[in-house]
Order: structure tokens, then sequence, then C-alpha cells
């Protein structure tokens, strides 16, 4: 037993001292590890969901399922990538309450016979005033509007690498899935924010 | 697929940081020779560009605060909860010490032997059972007496 909370003290050397503290209970530790993350698991929650009050109370859900699980948390885990899962398993319960469907539906980007359609059928030929649209107009909001028609699975993992700058590794962490999937969902993604940039802003031709 | 082609599908993950290596090495000669994948390049990476600068929508004001006091709110629940359970086997096992240590005193001070209505209450078994109906009917008192501390307590919050 000794030996077991020795290792135990250990492992937990190396992480944060404030998550130390909120593990043990600290209310002060608690608001500020809230407040370091707030924001981030918020806009994380609300590119997943897309409804502030769904993102709001999710993010609470969270938080009370992270102080229920801080004694099981491996702290050789990335917190962040711990926390973000956590937010991640919340949003797909709540998409499977809500919609008998899951987060990793891809309904909307296959076509009639439930295939996905190739990338290349996807994409709209590429133009040098696709490039000038996208530094002329409001590009954050024509991005956000287009990324807001992407399905969860795409939106997530584009929020996740661009927003909050997390490797491919943290990602496949977050979501649960392998390297593979993550860089076959980005792209996807990216081409699927692309398509849908150039058909809600067609092209001007001189 | 011609080289070209296989590395137009690598375009957008390389803008986005996720090629490494040698599809990375790769690509970089085929894009200083290939104008059509450079301008392609280009394209993507103002996208990335774009996505990495997207407005942020900050957290609604006070969410941290209500956050923060529902945590509390049921961490005290639970510790309460913790608290009742463990208050309720410590009480169960002192009525059964209390209700051992009074038999023994009892068959000491009688001799082993008190009957009432045709029983002898000193012995094992009838002791046994007199014994378990009170420290069950004890236990349920308290169990109830606590419910109802705790819903009044539920209401107070």
């Amino acid at each position: 037993m000794i030996l077991a909370a020795a290792m135990n003290s250990e492992e937990w050397s190396g992480v944060d001292e404030t998550i130390v503290r909120m593990r043990k209970g600290d209310p002060d530790a608690l608001s500020a590890v809230i407040s370091r993350y707030q924001h981030r698991l918020y806009r994380y929650l609300l590119r997943l969901v897309r409804e502030p009050a769904t993102a709001d109370d999710l993010f609470q859900q969270t938080w009370l399922r992270v102080m229920e699980r801080i004694g099981r948390y491996d702290a050789r885990r990335n917190f962040e990538s711990w926390l973000f899962s956590v937010a991640h398993n919340l949003a797909v319960d709540f998409w499977r309450a809500r919609r008998g469907d899951s987060l990793d539906s891809t309904a909307d980007v296959n076509d009639q016979h439930g295939n996905p359609a190739p990338p290349g059928e996807r994409l709209p030929a590429a133009g040098p005033d696709a490039l000038e649209q996208l530094l002329d107009f409001e590009r954050g909001a024509m991005l956000a509007a287009c990324m807001n028609d992407l399905p969860a699975i795409h939106r997530e993992v584009l929020t996740l690498r661009f927003e909050e700058d997390m490797k491919l590794e943290e990602i496949a962490e977050v979501a649960g899935i392998p390297l593979s999937t993550v860089k076959s969902r980005l792209r996807r993604a990216l081409e699927g924010l692309r398509a849908g940039l150039e058909t809600r802003f067609p092209r001007r031709r001189a | 697929m011609s080289e070209h082609e296989s590395m137009k599908e690598l375009l957008a993950l390389a803008a986005a940081g996720a090629l490494d290596g040698e599809p990375q090495r790769r690509l970089d000669e085929h894009v200083r020779d290939c104008p059509l994948c450079r301008r392609e390049l280009e394209i993507w990476s103002a996208y990335s560009h774009g996505l990495r600068r997207l407005p942020q929508p900050p957290a609604p004001g006070q969410l941290m605060e209500r956050t923060r006091a529902l945590v509390l709110q049921e961490r005290a629940t639970a510790a309460e909860r913790r608290w009742n359970d463990l208050m309720l086997g410590a009480l169960a096992l002192f009525a059964w010490t209390v209700g051992l240590s009074f038999w023994f005193l009892l068959r000491i001070f009688t001799g082993g032997e008190l009957v009432i209505m045709g029983a002898n209450l000193v012995r094992l078994g009838a002791w046994s059972v007199l014994s378990t109906i009170l420290v069950w009917l004890t236990a349920a008192a308290a169990a109830l007496a606590l419910g109802k501390r705790r819903r009044e307590l539920r209401r107070a919050l």
C-alpha cells in the first residue's frame, strides 16, 4: 500500500500543481483550472453541437464528469487531451440521445447510395479567384458559416487542429480514433469546407 | 494514379501541417517543379490560415461561476452521502456490540434464565432474533431520519 502510494505520488510529480490540488478537492484550484480551459472547451463544444444552450449544459456536465473521474485520471496522459475526450464522449452521448444517431454520422457527405463521394467529385475545380475571395471578403465569418454546415466529426477535427492547435496524435486521443482516421477526416473536412465555401460564395468570373 | 495526382491528394494535409518525413519531402520536391500544385498549396494554406483566425466565441459570462458552484454542490452532496452511509454502518455495528454486551451482562445477572411469555430470552437463539429485530428497526428509523434530513438540505440548496 505504501509502495502504491509512493508510485502514485511519483506518477503525479510531473503533473501541473493546480491539477494536483484540484484532485485533492481544493476549490480555488478547481476555479483556476475551469478558468484556464473555459473558453477553449466551450468553443469546442459549441463547434460540435452548434447550440449555445447545449454547449453550456455539456460544459457543466464535462466538469462534473471530470471531478467524478479525476481519481482515476492517468497522470501520464495529457490533461488537456483527457479533458477534451471527456467532453467528446458527452457530446457523443448527447447526439445519441437526441437523434438516435452518433457524432460519427456521415450521412450528409454520402451520395444517394450511402457511399462516400470521391474527393474529386466533391471538390470544385481550383481557381485563382477562390484564394482572392478568401482574402477579400469576411474570411472568418464565411469560413465559420461553412464550417457549421459540415458533419460534426469534420467540425471536430477542424476545431481541434486549427483552433486548439492540437497534434494529430492528441486529436486521435480525444476522439478515440486511429491516427490514419484523423488524417482522412482532416482531409475530407478541408475538402468539404472548400466545396461549401465555393458553393455558398460562387466564384466571380471576369 | 500519377505522381501528380497522388501529390495533389496530400496538399490539404500538408497545408494543415499534418505531413512529415518522407511524404512531406516528396511533396516539397514535387511542388518545386509543379506550378499547379504550388498554386493549389497556396489555396490550402489560405484555408488553414483562415481556420486559425476564425471568430472565437467566448464562454458566456457566469458560466465558470455556475459550473464551479454546481461542481462544489455535487461534491458536497456526494460527501454527505458517503458520511451517511458510514454513519449507518457504524450505528449498526454499535447496536450489535451493545446488544451482545447486554446479552453477556444479562446472562451473568440472571444466571442464564429470563423467561418472558414462555421464552427464555437469555438463550442465544431467542436473544439473536430479538436483537436483530431491534437493530433493523433502529437502522430503518435512522435511515428515514437521514433521508428526511437530506431532502431538507436539497430543498434548502
